[in-house]
């Protein structure tokens, strides 16, 4: 009855929210879609950390840490560059050329760069068809917070999680998924880092090193690469390990996270935030799930007299869940539902926006629409967010296999399509249309062909790379972008960043 | 990025970070035996923490000395 009551005073302080972004939003397009380009440092950290730490980092990073050992961290630590070098290289001119020029989305950036209608339709295909899944897993983790803590269908959790979105997003657009993730993400790190002491506290009285020493005895293998052989699962050897790091430094160009950086107020923002995101993020954060994933939950499964013995497959994506359940008081797993609910709306609430606003700015008022009013925008990004939302709900429910997969071999391949014609457009003179889509098709074809055929990790890898040295040589093979497009993307930009903030 | 590239510390910046991802490709040949620091740190996560380190370290310097674009 208590949990009941929390989970719907939580539900009610998150609608209140919604309410009170929508009675102050200046129902403009440009405010609905990018919060009126006014976000802060504060605002802009929490908006992005807890977009990209969502309920995967809290069920499918340990628990994949917990199946393989400890190298997988390595994709960790390539995101970790990957968000940074976003910030710290590409940010301030993407910001820059948007704010110039009333640009609404990162792929009408891109289509005005290369001039091409064809990428406006490419790019949001691409990248929907990589976003969707990874939206479900965010549904698909309160899921199955609700299965471990009271045994009830996945569903259940899956549809609380619907509504709030659905609240949060038609009412309140990016400023109020921005507020909203502060919140959020509060409750989230407080769970997290919480459940971890307090677990730790109660089962390892000589605190990490008596856990290690368990582990030590009883599954060495757990504490280096390759990890332990997991059927059906490839072993981490050297090279996934370097193909995971490369995987995660395709970080900066995730979508939702570009986006971020078209709701930035000023550019002192992306001189400081990089601090926030190696610091705050980086060393921080991420030490928080690969404790739990890599050392404690490993050593409670393996030592004797055991309440959650050795699980494998998918049903170690909840081991935290179920680890917090078994040990801590009933009232503090509550806390810790709490906070897997809160990761999936931190994230899956920027990334419906992100999709919402590729579908309604890039596909229906690129193509369709383009003498739209502001009015008409903001009701198709709104209709967009239900038919994304139906449509993830629906993978959530079918949830073919491991959350750690849907990130790693389907999400961010994707996501790394548009990342060689994303960095040149925007730093490189150079880069043509004939370049842009001729890479963005060949590795996609790779990626959908690895998919289809289970083909080996390396194609997977390699799709990213093929797609950038086509983007080059055919850049270089055909005539040079015109010079109205030189001075747009160039150097009005540097004009413009040269001049007092 | 282009901005970065136009001075010599932007240059030595860029190359600082470059070359400590490629120090984190050549480290996982190391990682094949157990190997624990401080009482629980594993090799995997002590690599990156070096490379987060160097990068903290590089930003601090170039971005508050020689940040390219006017405050």
């Amino acid at each position: 009855m208590l949990s009941i009551i929390v989970l719907g005073l939580f539900g009610i302080a998150v609608l209140w929210m919604a309410v009170y972004g929508y009675r102050i939003s200046a129902k403009t397009a440009e405010d609905y879609m990018l919060a009126g380009r006014g976000i802060g440092l504060i605002v802009l950290f929490f908006l992005t950390l807890f977009g990209i730490s969502s309920t995967w980092t809290f069920y499918a990073y340990p628990g994949f840490l917990y199946r393989h050992g400890p190298a997988f961290v390595y994709f960790i630590w390539g995101c970790v560059a990957g968000f940074v070098s976003l910030y710290m290289f590409f940010g301030p001119r993407l910001w820059a050329v948007a704010k110039l020029n009333h640009f609404l989305s990162p792929v009408e950036v891109l289509a005005q760069r290369y001039e091409s209608k064809a990428l406006r339709a490419i790019l949001p295909l691409i990248i929907l068809a990589s976003m969707v899944p990874y939206i479900s897993i965010e549904s698909l983790g309160v899921g199955l917070g609700f299965k471990a803590f009271a045994g009830v269908h996945e569903s259940v959790g899956i549809i609380y999680t619907t509504v709030l979105l659905i609240c949060i997003i038609l009412l309140g657009g990016m400023r109020v998924t921005a507020w909203t993730n502060i919140f959020l993400g509060i409750i989230y790190a407080t769970t997290f880092l919480g459940s971890l002491l307090w677990v730790i506290n109660r089962v390892f009285p000589d605190g990490l090193p008596q856990a290690l020493q368990i582990l030590s005895a009883t599954n060495p293998e757990l504490l280096s690469a390759p990890g332990p052989m997991v059927e059906g699962e490839p072993l981490f050897g050297y090279p996934i390990i370097v193909g995971v790091f490369i995987t995660g430094l395709m970080a900066f160009s995730w979508p939702h996270i570009v986006m971020g950086t078209l709701t930035v107020r000023d550019k002192t923002i992306f001189k400081w935030f990089p601090l926030l995101g190696i610091v705050a993020g980086g060393i921080c954060f991420y030490t928080i799930p690969f404790i739990w994933g890599s050392l404690v939950a490993p050593a409670i499964s393996h030592m004797d007299g055991t309440l959650v013995p050795v699980v494998s497959g998918k049903a170690a994506d909840n081991v935290v869940q179920v680890i917090i359940t078994k040990y801590l008081p009933g009232w503090f797993s509550t806390f810790a539902l709490m906070g897997v609910i809160a990761a999936a709306l931190s994230t899956a609430a920027i990334q419906l926006m992100t999709s919402a606003i590729l579908v309604s700015r890039d596909l229906i008022h690129g193509f369709f629409k383009p003498d739209a009013t502001d009015r008409q925008l903001i009701i198709w990004t709104k209709l967009s967010v239900i038919g994304l939302l139906i449509l993830s709900v629906g993978i959530a429910l079918w949830n073919p296999v491991a959350m750690a997969l849907y990130l790693t071999s389907i999400a961010v391949p994707g996501f790394a399509q548009w990342a060689p014609c994303l960095a040149g457009g925007i730093v490189w003179k150079r880069g043509t249309k004939q370049g842009a889509i001729a890479g963005v098709l060949v590795g996609t074809a790779m990626l959908v062909a690895a998919f289809i055929f289970h083909l080996p990790s390396f194609v997977i890898i390699g799709s990213f790379i093929v797609n950038a040295l086509v983007y080059v040589i055919v850049s270089l093979l055909t005539p040079k972008p015109a010079e109205h497009i030189e001075r747009m993307f160039f150097d009005e930009v540097e004009e413009f960043l040269e001049e007092k903030a | 990025m282009r901005e970065i590239f136009r001075h010599n510390p932007g240059r030595i910046f860029l190359i600082v970070l470059l070359l400590s991802l490629i120090g984190m490709l050549w480290v996982p040949r190391y990682f094949f035996e157990p190997r624990i620091f401080f009482g629980w740190l594993s090799a995997p996560y002590l690599a990156g923490l070096i490379l987060i380190l160097i990068w903290l370290i590089a930003y601090l310097i170039y971005f508050f000395r020689y940040w390219p674009y006017r405050d």
